[in-house]
């Protein structure tokens, strides 16, 4: 599965929720970070950052894209992150 | 399914924050550790004994590559699977000489079904290879005759010269000719070319044997001699045409890689990052190419049918199935 | 290791009965087999990783994983009269599988001369089931054991055979390559 990771979280805790996310996903943009995730590399990444953010004041969104097949992406300015293989 | 990083990049390459970090002289980026299976290094990067830890924790494979494009070595992380048993049936396998000769034949023989059927393929592209498919038919046929493993090697080794004289066939609308194959060092392009993706071919298959419960210092085709990897090098043989060569092929007749992606140094030709980062680009679509299963019921991709041969192999060994190897249909 | 002591090990595999195969014998014995051999599935199984999670994260506060000799207990908690061992499930779907694991590691416990009750805990499902050991459950374990000796000292594993536990198992690269 695709998984575009958006976040919205108090300051005190952005660096954490990016480090996390870093582990899984690639950064893309300030605050968004995507990739491909497995049903079990996913639940992890919800595990550890639901023990990070506070559910009263933060927010995190999962786009979750079965199969990138159908998907189209258009960028508008510069790019500024995003997933390499060959670097 | 976790992925391969292939990294040209310059710089160092280091454990932050939890996950991988390459930190060159522009920029610092990131890579997903939790989706990384292995990483091939071809730049020019500084790393350290944590790093290197950490890899071992999360059971990161690590091939590294000289400034040649050579194949330099593996970090193979202490094994995560160990079967006392199939160590056990693998040794049994390569110490009893009529039981080697037997999985030796079998490497031989998938090796030379996937060639026939890579020259076939061009045959139906209008190549006329009828007298190499004719030479490689008749030599085939002795491959069940053979009374020993270095019987084996000669015969290999005339049906690849007629192999290797063929690609001037296929080839024949590229400036590319192969007079003969010259591996260390390679002395023209396309030897550099071969060389570099059956390296490529070695190393995925040396990850995926990471993945199972072989040893892959136990080779049956090539010599064990405890020091360095074999088991890899024979499943290669039934994969080298079909992964490497038809990669190969593919990229010089489409004129993606031309003759200035080398670099003639003294004789010595090497493959020029342009070339390599093409050819792996090229080589990792070839991966993730799914087909249907018919045994498994599902797709599966290229890269998880070097697994499925793996486990063939151990159905062999455990004297399950006899070990039939994988003939590509295309 | 050295080929000898593989040997060694080998033998004693091959002459006890561990929980795990008492779950897998009711759903498939060609992998009781091959886990005997430690050939163990393959790990980027998706819904193998799922499982260990959710053993890892479920009921975090409590004391898990337990190792007394052969048996890997998932957690053991004091009672109000006894000792409770419980054994964490992903589904309930194989739940005759696990109720004789639990069964088995109660008995082996008593064998041992521990008293204990057991609870399967399916964490996923909000559900929750106590086992007591009767001698009907000992008879049953009695058997079943006597069974997996026999399976595992064949000298093949069984062929295998496709069933509704086959799509999602670990073993299905193996069996089906």
């Amino acid at each position: 599965m695709y998984v575009i990771l958006v976040y919205d979280v108090n300051v005190n805790r952005v660096n954490k929720v990016l480090k996390t996310a870093r582990r899984y996903l690639t950064w893309v943009q300030n605050s968004v970070l995507e990739g491909e995730l497995t049903e079990a590399t996913y639940r992890a990444l919800k595990n550890d950052l639901t023990r990070i953010i506070d559910p009263e004041e933060d927010s995190v969104l999962f786009y979750i894209l079965g199969n990138t097949k159908y998907t189209k992406r258009e960028l508008l300015g510069i790019k500024k992150g995003g997933e390499e293989w060959i670097y | 399914m976790q992925k391969t990083l292939y990294l040209f990049a310059n710089g160092r390459l280091y454990r932050k924050d939890n996950t991988i970090c390459v930190e060159g002289e522009k920029e610092r980026k990131y890579f997903p550790v939790e989706s990384i299976r292995d990483i091939y290094v071809f730049g020019e990067v500084d790393l350290n004994k944590k790093f290197i830890e950490f890899a071992e924790d999360k059971e990161i494979i690590l091939h590294f590559f000289g400034y040649y494009g050579n194949y330099v070595g593996t970090f193979y992380p202490r094994e995560h699977y160990n079967s006392g048993y199939i160590i056990l049936r693998q040794a049994e396998h390569y110490l009893d000489s009529t039981k080697r000769l037997d999985l030796a034949k079998r490497f031989v023989q998938g090796a030379v079904a996937n060639i026939v059927q890579v020259l076939k393929y061009y045959q139906n592209r209008g190549k006329d290879l009828e007298s190499y498919l004719y030479a490689i038919s008749l030599l085939e046929e002795s491959v069940s005759s053979v009374s020993s493993v270095e019987e084996l090697m000669a015969l290999e080794g005339n049906i690849r010269r007629y192999y290797y004289e063929s690609f001037n066939t296929i080839l024949d609308d590229t400036p590319f000719i192969l007079k003969n194959r010259s591996k260390r060092p390679p002395t023209d392009p396309l030897n550099a070319l071969i060389s570099f993706g059956n390296s490529l071919v070695y190393t995925k298959i040396l990850t995926e044997i990471y993945k199972t419960h072989l040893d892959p210092r136990i080779g049956y085709f090539h010599t064990t001699n405890f020091r360095r990897f074999t088991l890899n090098l024979d499943v290669a043989e039934i994969f080298k045409p079909i992964y490497a060569d038809r990669v190969l092929f593919t990229l010089l007749n489409k004129n993606v890689i031309k003759e200035d992606d080398f670099e003639n140094q003294g004789g010595v030709f090497l493959l020029k990052e342009r070339g390599r980062r093409l050819y792996v680009q090229e080589f990792e679509d070839k991966l993730r190419t799914t087909f249907y299963h018919r045994r498994l019921k599902r797709n599966v991709s290229y890269q998880t049918l070097i697994r499925l041969e793996l486990y063939k192999i151990e159905k062999h060994l455990i004297g399950e199935e006899l070990y039939e190897p994988f003939v590509s249909r295309w | 290791m050295d080929l000898l002591s593989t040997l060694f090990s080998l033998e004693e595999e091959l002459s006890k009965v561990i929980g795990s195969y008492v779950q897998a014998f009711f759903i498939c014995p060609r992998q009781v087999w091959l886990m005997s051999r430690q050939v163990c599935p393959d790990e980027d199984n998706i819904f193998l990783q799922i499982g260990r999670l959710i053993q890892k994260q479920a009921y975090s506060r409590e004391r898990k994983e337990v190792h007394i000799e052969h048996l890997a207990l998932d957690m053991i908690k004091r009672g109000e009269k006894t000792l409770v061992i419980a054994e964490v499930k992903k589904t309930s779907k194989a739940i005759e599988a696990a109720r004789m694991q639990l069964a088995f590691y109660l008995y082996e416990l008593k064998n041992m001369g521990i008293e204990a009750e057991g609870e399967l805990l399916f964490p996923e499902e909000r559900k929750k089931e106590i086992l007591i050991l009767t001698p009907e459950w000992e008879g049953k374990v009695e058997k079943v054991k006597q069974e997996i000796l026999e399976l595992i000292n064949q000298p093949l594993p069984p062929s295998p055979h496709r069933g509704r536990y086959c799509s999602k198992c670990a073993y299905a690269e193996f069996c089906w390559a």
